[in-house]
C-alpha cells in the first residue's frame, strides 16, 4: 500500500511532531491501530543512498545534525549566567531528518535495569536534587521493551549478564562478530573477577524483517546507516507506519505553535513547510515526540492566554531536570593490530558498577564498553596531557592508530532543577522561532562517579595488557545528544508534565513522549527506553482514543 | 612505543569524551578557531578534486604554511603533511567556506614570518630553513592561535575525504593504517582472530 498523503487542511486523528526513535513507534502503533496519522518532521527524507563515510562532513559541517547556521542555540552553566553562542557548538545536539537521532546514534540498545525506576526509593532523597521515581516499573515497561527488540530489532545475548533484569524473551538475532577491542575488554575484565559480556546493539547481526545484516563499515556513531542493518526508525517503524496507507511522514516541515482552544484542548500544530510558508494542521489529539529539546521549546514557544507560560506548563517543569549523562573514557595501545575502524562501535560491555553503592560517598551507577576510536581525523585531533602534538613523535602516535582502542564509562545525571532547557530571550532561527538555551552544570556526584568508571576501566586495560593508556578529562558537560527529562512523567500534575501514560496533566489531548519523558537518568544509553516507551504509550493512547476518552 | 603503562595522563583538552560527550566535545575545544561555525557555510560545492595551484595563498606563504605542515606531520617511511597535499585543504578553506577567517589567518601567518625573520634573520624564509631551525623555531610558537590553526587545518587536510582537496590519493589514511572500504568481513584484528566464544558466567540462565 502506498503512503497516505493528506489534503491540506485535513483532519487527521492524530499529529506526531518528530520522527525519531519515539515519533516512528508511536506512528507506526498507530497507524498500525487503524488510526489517521501525520507526522511532521522539520529535516528532510534521505535514504541509504544519501548518507557517506565522509568525517568532515558528519562532524563539521552539521551533515545530517541541527546546524548552528539555522538553528542556533545557546548555553550557559547556571541560570545567573548570560547564556552565549560558542562556535559550532550546538548544546543539544541532535539528527534532523527522517528517523531523528536514531540515524545517527550509535545503537548500544541496552534495557534500564529494575533499580533505574525506583532508585529514590531505595536509595533515599539526594539534597538539592529532584530525584525521584517513576510511577511506572521496570515490570510494567518490559513486555515494551521486547516489543523493541522483536519489531525495532536488537542484536544480543540473553542472560549472558549476571546482572540483567528480568526479560520475557531471548534476543531475536545473535551479538554482532567480537572485535578485538571487546576480546581485549573481556580478558582484562575477567581477569579482574568482572563480567563482560556481548553488547545489545540495534545494529542486524543477520537478515531481519526484510533488512540485511551490518556489512561492518565502521560508520556507525554519527553517521548515517548506508547498509540499512542500523535498526534506525528511518528503516524499521517508518516504512510500516506508511505501509497502513494511514500515515504520512512530511519532511520538511517544522512545527512551531501548538494550537489550543478556549476549552484547554489542543486543535492542531503551526508549521512551516519547505518554502518558510506558515499552515494550520488540525487534529483530534497531539503526540509530542520531538526530542527532549525541541518538545521542551515547541511548549515554551504554544504560550496563549490561557498558557502564558507555555503549554501544559501549569506546574512550571517544561524544560527543567535536563539530564546528559556523564561518562568518560580511556585510550589503550596494544601490541598488535585490533582495526577498531572496522565494524560497529561496541562488541563487549559490562555493568557490575551498575548499582549506586553508598559506601563511595557520592551517588552513580553506570557501565563500560569497549568501543573504537573515532575515525581518522578527530583520532588525530585528540589530545592527552604530555601527548606528543606534532613531529616526528606525533607521527608515531598516528600510526598506532590500528592497535588503538577505547574504553569508555557511561554513567547517570542527577536531575537538577537548574538544568534546563529554555528560550533564549533575543536570539531567533532562521524562521523568526525564539531558539533554544541550554543550561546546565553537572552535580559533583556525576562528575565523581565518572572518574570513579574511568579508573575502573583503566584497570581494566591494564589487565588485558596495554602498552600505553591515557585518559580523557573528566569534564562538565558543555552539551549533549542525550537530551532527557525535560518533561519528566509523574502522577502529580504540580511537579510532572505528564502522568504515566504520557498524557499531559493540562490538555487532555495532548501527549508527550521521546527522552524528556525520564524521570532519571540511567545508565547512559536511552533510546532503548525512548523505544519502550513509546511502544508503551502508543498501546495505552490508542486504547484512549478508542474509548473515546481523548 | 613504551612496553610499559605510562605515566597516567589527564588530557588539557579533550576531543574525545565516551558516550553522550563525543558530539560536543569536539565542537567545544578552546583551540578551535571559528572553523566550525564558518565551516557550516560549506557545502558539497565547496568540495572538489585538488586544485591546480592555489586560490588564497601567495606562492611564497605557501611554501611557508606547507613547510610548517611538513614538520607537524614529517613525511618519512610513510607519508607525511606534504605527501597528503594538506596544503591545497587549507588554501581552500580560505579561498571558499572559511573566506571570513582568512584576514586574521594571513595577519598571524604574517606575525609568524616575522618572528622567523627576527630570530633567523639569515634565513630567506621559514620554507628555505634547515629542518633543525624549523623545528627549534616552530617549538616556541607551537601554542600560538595561528600555529593551532595550522595543526587543525593541516590534520583535517591529511585525514579526511580527498573530495576536500587534501588526503591526496589517500596518503593521510596509509599512514593512519585506515582502509577506506564500505565492508568487511571478521576476523577484523589480532586478537579477534583467535576468539573461541563467549563464556557464559551461570550456565543454566544462559540462553
Amino acid at each position: 500500500m502506498t503512503a497516505k498523503k493528506f489534503k491540506p487542511g485535513e483532519m487527521v486523528d492524530f499529529v506526531v511532531v518528530g520522527s525519531g526513535a519515539a515519533g516512528g513507534v508511536m506512528a507506526r502503533e498507530l497507524s498500525q491501530a487503524g488510526f489517521s496519522v501525520l507526522v511532521f518532521e522539520q529535516g528532510p527524507r534521505l535514504g541509504a543512498a544519501d548518507f557517506e563515510h565522509d568525517e568532515f562532513k558528519y562532524w563539521f559541517l552539521s551533515g545530517i545534525t541541527v546546524s548552528p547556521k539555522i538553528s542556533p542555540q545557546t548555553f550557559r552553566k547556571t541560570p545567573d549566567a548570560v547564556a552565549t553562542q560558542t562556535p559550532g557548538n550546538q548544546p543539544a545536539l541532535y539528527a534532523r531528518l527522517v528517523g531523528g537521532s536514531s540515524n545517527h546514534y550509535t545503537a548500544n540498545f541496552w534495557r534500564f535495569h529494575e533499580i533505574d525506576f525506583n532508585e529514590r526509593s531505595v536509595l533515599g532523597g539526594i539534597p538539592g536534587t529532584a530525584f525521584a521515581d517513576w510511577p511506572i516499573s521496570y515490570q510494567e515497561l518490559e513486555p515494551y521493551y521486547t516489543k523493541v527488540e522483536w519489531e525495532v530489532g536488537v542484536s544480543g545475548l540473553a542472560y549472558a549478564s549476571p546482572f540483567d533484569p528480568p526479560r520475557s524473551k531471548p534476543y531475536p538475532m545473535p551479538p554482532l562478530p567480537v572485535k578485538s577491542s571487546g576480546v581485549l575488554l573481556e580478558k582484562g575484565a575477567r581477569a579482574l573477577g568482572l563480567h563482560p559480556f556481548p553488547a545489545p546493539m540495534a545494529i542486524a547481526s543477520e537478515p531481519f524483517r526484510g533488512r540485511p545484516s551490518c556489512v561492518h563499515c565502521g560508520f556507525c556513531m554519527g553517521f548515517g546507516c548506508e547498509a540499512r542493518a542500523k535498526s534506525s526508525s528511518l528503516y524499521t517503524m517508518i516504512p510500516e507506519a506508511e505501509a497502513t496507507g494511514l500515515c504520512e511522514v512530511r519532511s520538511g516541515s517544522y512545527v512551531y505553535h501548538v494550537d489550543t482552544n478556549p476549552k484547554g484542548r489542543t486543535t492542531g500544530v503551526h508549521y512551516f513547510d519547505a518554502g518558510k510558508r506558515s499552515h494550520f494542521q488540525p487534529a483530534r489529539a497531539v503526540v509530542l515526540s520531538a526530542n527532549g529539546a525541541e518538545t521542551s521549546r515547541l511548549l515554551l514557544n504554544s504560550t496563549s492566554n490561557r498558557f502564558p507560560h507555555g503549554l501544559a506548563n501549569s506546574s512550571g517543569v517544561v524544560g527543567k531536570h535536563l539530564m546528559f549523562n556523564q561518562g568518560a573514557a580511556v585510550h589503550a595501545v596494544f601490541e598488535h593490530e585490533l582495526n577498531e575502524y572496522k565494524s560497529v562501535q561496541v562488541t563487549r560491555i559490562l555493568h557490575d558498577f551498575y548499582l549506586s553503592d553508598p559506601k563511595r560517598g557520592f551517588y552513580g551507577g553506570g557501565g563500560i564498553d569497549a568501543r573504537m576510536n573515532p575515525q581518522p581525523a578527530i583520532w588525530a585531533m585528540s589530545e592527552g596531557g604530555e601527548l606528543p602534538r606534532w613531529g616526528a613523535e606525533y607521527k608515531a602516535r598516528l600510526e598506532a592508530f590500528p592497535r588503538s582502542m577505547v574504553s569508555a564509562g557511561h554513567s547517570t545525571s542527577l536531575p537538577l532543577e537548574s538544568n534546563s532547557v529554555s528560550i533564549d530571550p533575543s536570539l531567533k532561527d532562521a524562521w523568526g522561532i525564539p531558539a533554544i538555551r541550554v543550561t546546565y552544570k553537572d552535580h559533583p556526584d556525576d562528575l565523581a562517579f565518572a572518574r570513579f568508571l574511568q579508573d575502573r576501566s583503566y584497570e581494566i586495560m591494564q589487565a588485558a595488557g596495554a602498552q600505553k593508556i591515557w585518559r580523557d578529562e573528566v569534564a562538565e558537560n558543555t552539551g549533549g545528544v542525550h537530551l532527557l527529562g525535560t518533561c519528566r512523567m509523574g502522577d502529580d500534575p504540580k511537579s510532572s508534565v505528564v502522568d504515566k501514560f504520557h498524557r499531559t496533566h493540562d490538555v487532555p489531548n495532548l501527549f508527550i513522549c521521546d527522552g524528556s519523558s525520564f524521570v532519571t537518568s540511567g545508565r547512559g544509553q536511552p533510546t532503548m527506553t525512548i523505544q519502550a516507551l513509546a511502544f508503551r504509550a502508543a498501546d495505552h493512547i490508542g486504547r484512549f482514543a478508542k474509548a473515546n476518552e481523548i | 612505543m613504551s612496553s610499559s603503562t605510562e605515566k597516567d595522563d589527564m588530557s588539557r583538552r579533550s576531543f574525545l569524551a565516551a558516550g553522550t560527550g563525543l558530539f560536543t566535545s569536539i565542537w567545544v575545544a578552546a583551540e578551535w578557531p571559528g572553523i566550525a561555525a564558518a565551516a557550516h557555510h560549506a557545502d558539497d560545492a565547496a568540495a572538489s578534486p585538488t586544485p591546480v595551484g592555489f586560490s588564497y595563498f601567495s606562492p611564497a606563504d605557501a611554501a611557508d604554511v606547507e613547510a610548517i605542515g611538513a614538520q607537524i606531520v614529517p613525511s618519512g617511511a610513510t607519508p607525511g603533511a606534504r605527501e597528503a597535499h594538506a596544503i591545497y585543504f587549507l588554501d581552500r578553506t580560505f579561498a571558499t567556506y572559511f573566506a571570513a577567517g582568512a584576514p586574521e589567518y594571513s595577519k598571524g601567518l604574517a606575525d609568524f614570518q616575522s618572528k622567523f625573520h627576527a630570530a633567523y634573520p639569515q634565513a630567506a624564509s621559514f620554507a628555505a630553513a634547515d629542518a633543525d631551525t624549523q623545528i627549534a623555531f616552530l617549538k616556541t610558537v607551537d601554542h600560538t592561535p595561528f600555529f593551532e590553526t595550522t595543526r587543525m587545518l593541516t590534520i583535517l587536510g591529511m585525514f579526511t575525504s580527498p573530495k576536500y582537496s587534501g588526503n591526496y590519493q589517500g596518503a593521510g589514511w596509509k599512514l593512519m593504517g585506515f582502509v577506506d572500504q564500505h565492508a568487511f568481513t571478521p576476523p577484523f584484528g589480532y586478537y579477534d582472530r583467535e576468539y573461541t566464544g563467549f563464556v557464559p558466567y551461570s550456565p543454566e540462565k544462559a540462553s
